[in-house]
């Protein structure tokens, strides 16, 4: 639940130190490659270019959609439509049960973490592997995705050593080369035996009705290719008008997710295989989702949050998210874009506290690629919440109080030491702010020999 | 699927449509210029070889396909048997045993063509998926002419009979997601090379 998001961040700072290491040295890395991906190109133009592109497809959407369906009818593709979580559910099972689909794979997908498709699949006697080497691991650890683009960077290789020494009987020391051997190998085969691929889709384009999506291990291309049938689950949100916008999208978004002039590979799918050398799949089906997003569109403010390409690059910039990596937010959306788009999504009342959790520093929006104006949002899904009464004033002060401490190393030195001097309740005097998140507890405890270091890296 | 599904399509439509009404409909800021560099082959190279990717010169003097057969005899582990492309020519396809791709040495395509600014090679479904994606190695001749020095431009021209699914490679299979230490090779091909015709 996101209402626990103040308790279950303790806890991870608490009780899994682990996390806060793994994760702000794998964002501060993710960042840093953004920068300097941005540098090597016009990227203030590229970014506002970007977001004029899509601020034309949001307000042009009823024209786009039904273009994009009647391009992919066209190419021999079938187009579902689904309101909400459970009809999305029910036309995927529904595809897979008229194929009699026993196993099917997967290509790393936000949305169909959204609709929580693979119990339901489960539920229904299907075989579901994740193939993207992070959700493989997770998929084994029974644990959701962490971060958009590195599903499992919350993880040591320690952590990973054990699990598939356990699972997949590699060597307790082997090293990660190894280790994405053994994995290769049992999802190789996952690969040949299943009967459906399901991925989600980076964009939708409307001129041609192509499916775009972006990876770099190639188990989305397999996942499109080898099954017989292949079903994109689509946010209604992801369309772009033409080819040529795709392809300023397709490099920003590299980009701004890890500083690459592109994935290694991209996969554009039009429909199913045609043509006598085509070894493709005979069936491709796009599911466009709305499931609150028609909402947010209609939100005088929030809609501007739909523009979001699911980069990751404001959760690598986010002080707040290092603290805890995604899991601490409750909903698969997390992070700064979480924290605006989950109130859309799911109403304000459900995504409460998450527009508190942040100092508003503004690294999020310095680093988005389609210019959302995150700090804005955020203080819109504030004030509402506080015109509604939707949160008392004590939980406010103290998500702020983490914050601003997240945000400022000086502050967090400060808040260390005094903290380890004076033990916890010295500390909740010493900074009254953290009088809440202080309880029962210590303060996030530093490491903070590395992690000062982390800062300078990372914030200039 | 349940019936609801095209009052679905209606209610999501007719939504989409008051929003934007009630919003102003915003206009389309055009292209996006990116400049083309000078030499798109020299481009590429760079782009792509710096993303892990391999350009090989092949001994022109030499039948090309007498010149890739040796080649492939020579790597490390040697290949044995490949798959082929049905787009690649007699005189490009080596003198080694045709086997499936699942159980390739190498898979060897001709790419419909490249882009200079992100390093890709652009290769269509009328090639064969599994020979690009399943050997550990990949091979791929590209005609030097066929180097677009953007992506929109490859794009554009792709535009014309658009097979029903085109992949866009630029390096081997990575990924970073154990340990945050790069591997290759992980579902797809471990090394793409390229080799200009
Ligand atoms: S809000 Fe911007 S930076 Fe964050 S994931 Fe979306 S596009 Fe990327």
């Amino acid at each position: 639940m996101i209402r626990d998001y103040a308790a279950r961040s303790r806890e991870i700072i608490r009780d899994e130190p682990g996390v806060r290491e793994a994760v702000t040295g794998a964002t501060i890395a993710f960042d840093e490659k953004r920068r300097k991906g941005y540098a090597e190109v016009d990227a203030d133009a590229w970014r506002r270019w970007a977001e004029g592109v899509k601020n034309h497809t949001l307000t042009h959407l009823d024209h786009y959609l039904t273009e994009a369906e009647a391009r992919l009818q066209a190419n021999g593709a079938q187009v579902h439509w689904a309101a909400d979580a459970a009809e999305a559910r029910e036309i995927v099972i529904g595809l897979a049960t008229r194929r009699a689909v026993a196993s099917v794979v997967k290509g790393k997908s936000m949305v169909t973490e959204e609709i929580d498709l693979n119990p339901s699949l489960e539920a229904a006697g299907i075989e579901v592997i994740e193939t993207d080497l992070g959700e493989y691991v997770l998929q084994l650890l029974e644990e959701p995705p962490s971060h958009i683009l590195g599903p499992a960077l919350h993880k040591s290789l320690r952590q990973v050593q054990d699990l598939f020494a356990e699972r997949l009987n590699t060597a307790p020391d082997g090293d990660p080369d190894t280790l994405a051997r053994a994995a290769r190998e049992v999802l190789r085969n996952a690969f040949i035996d299943a009967d459906m691929g399901i991925t989600g889709a980076n964009f939708l384009v409307a001129e041609t009705g192509t499916v775009a999506l972006i990876e770099n291990e190639g188990n989305i291309r397999l996942t499109t290719s080898l099954p017989r049938v292949h079903v994109a689950v689509v946010g209604i949100e992801k369309l772009l008008p033409r080819m040529t916008d795709l392809a300023g999208f397709l490099q920003l978004t590299a980009r701004a997710a890890t500083g690459q002039p592109i994935g290694c590979f991209v996969s554009l799918i039009q429909g199913p295989a045609a043509d006598p050398g085509d070894d493709g799949p005979e069936e491709v089906h796009v599911v466009l989702v709305d499931n609150g997003r028609t909402d947010v569109l209609a939100h005088e403010h929030a809609w501007e949050a739909l523009r979001c390409v699911r980069c990751g690059a404001c959760l690598n910039a986010c002080p707040v998210y290092r603290q805890t990596g995604g899991h601490a937010y409750g909903h698969v959306y997390s992070g700064p874009i979480g924290s605006v788009l989950d109130p859309g999504l799911l109403g304000l009342h459900e995504a409460m506290p998450l527009p508190f959790a942040s100092s508003l520093c503004g690294a999020c929006q310095d680093a988005c690629p389609v210019r959302i104006p995150i700090p804005e949002l955020l203080l819109e899904w504030r004030k509402e919440a506080q015109d509604e009464g939707l949160t008392p004033w004590k939980e406010r002060a103290a998500l702020a109080g983490l914050a601003s401490v997240a945000t400022r190393p000086g502050l967090y030195r400060l808040a260390g030491r005094i903290g380890s001097r004076l033990g916890t309740t010295g500390a909740a005097r010493a900074l009254p702010m953290l009088g809440e998140w202080a309880r029962d507890r210590a303060l996030p405890k530093p490491s903070p020999r590395t992690f000062r270091q982390l800062w300078r890296e990372g914030i200039e | 699927m349940r019936a609801g599904g095209e009052g679905s399509r209606e209610r999501i439509l007719a939504r989409v449509a008051r929003a934007a009404a009630s919003r102003g409909r915003l206009s389309h800021p055009g292209a996006l210029a990116t400049p083309a560099g000078a030499d798109p082959v020299a481009g590429f190279v760079k782009c792509f070889t710096s993303s892990g990717g391999e350009v090989v010169k092949a001994d022109r003097g030499r039948p090309a396909n007498e010149w890739l057969t040796d080649f492939l005899q020579a790597l490390e582990p040697e290949v044995v048997g490949v798959a082929v492309g049905p787009e690649v020519p007699a005189d490009l396809r080596p003198r080694l045993p045709d086997v499936a791709a699942a159980h390739a040495g190498a898979g060897i395509s001709v790419a419909w063509g490249a882009v200079s600014e992100s390093g890709s090679l652009i290769l269509p479904s009328t090639g064969t998926r599994a020979v690009q994606l399943l050997p550990p190695v990949h091979v791929v001749w590209v005609p030097e002419g066929r180097v677009f020095a953007r992506m929109e431009d490859a794009l554009r021209e792709l535009l014309d009979g658009l097979p029903a699914a085109v992949g866009l490679h630029s390096g081997p299979s990575k990924s970073a997601d154990i340990g945050r230490t790069v591997v290759t090779g992980v579902h797809g091909p471990g090394r793409c090379m390229v080799v200009f015709i």
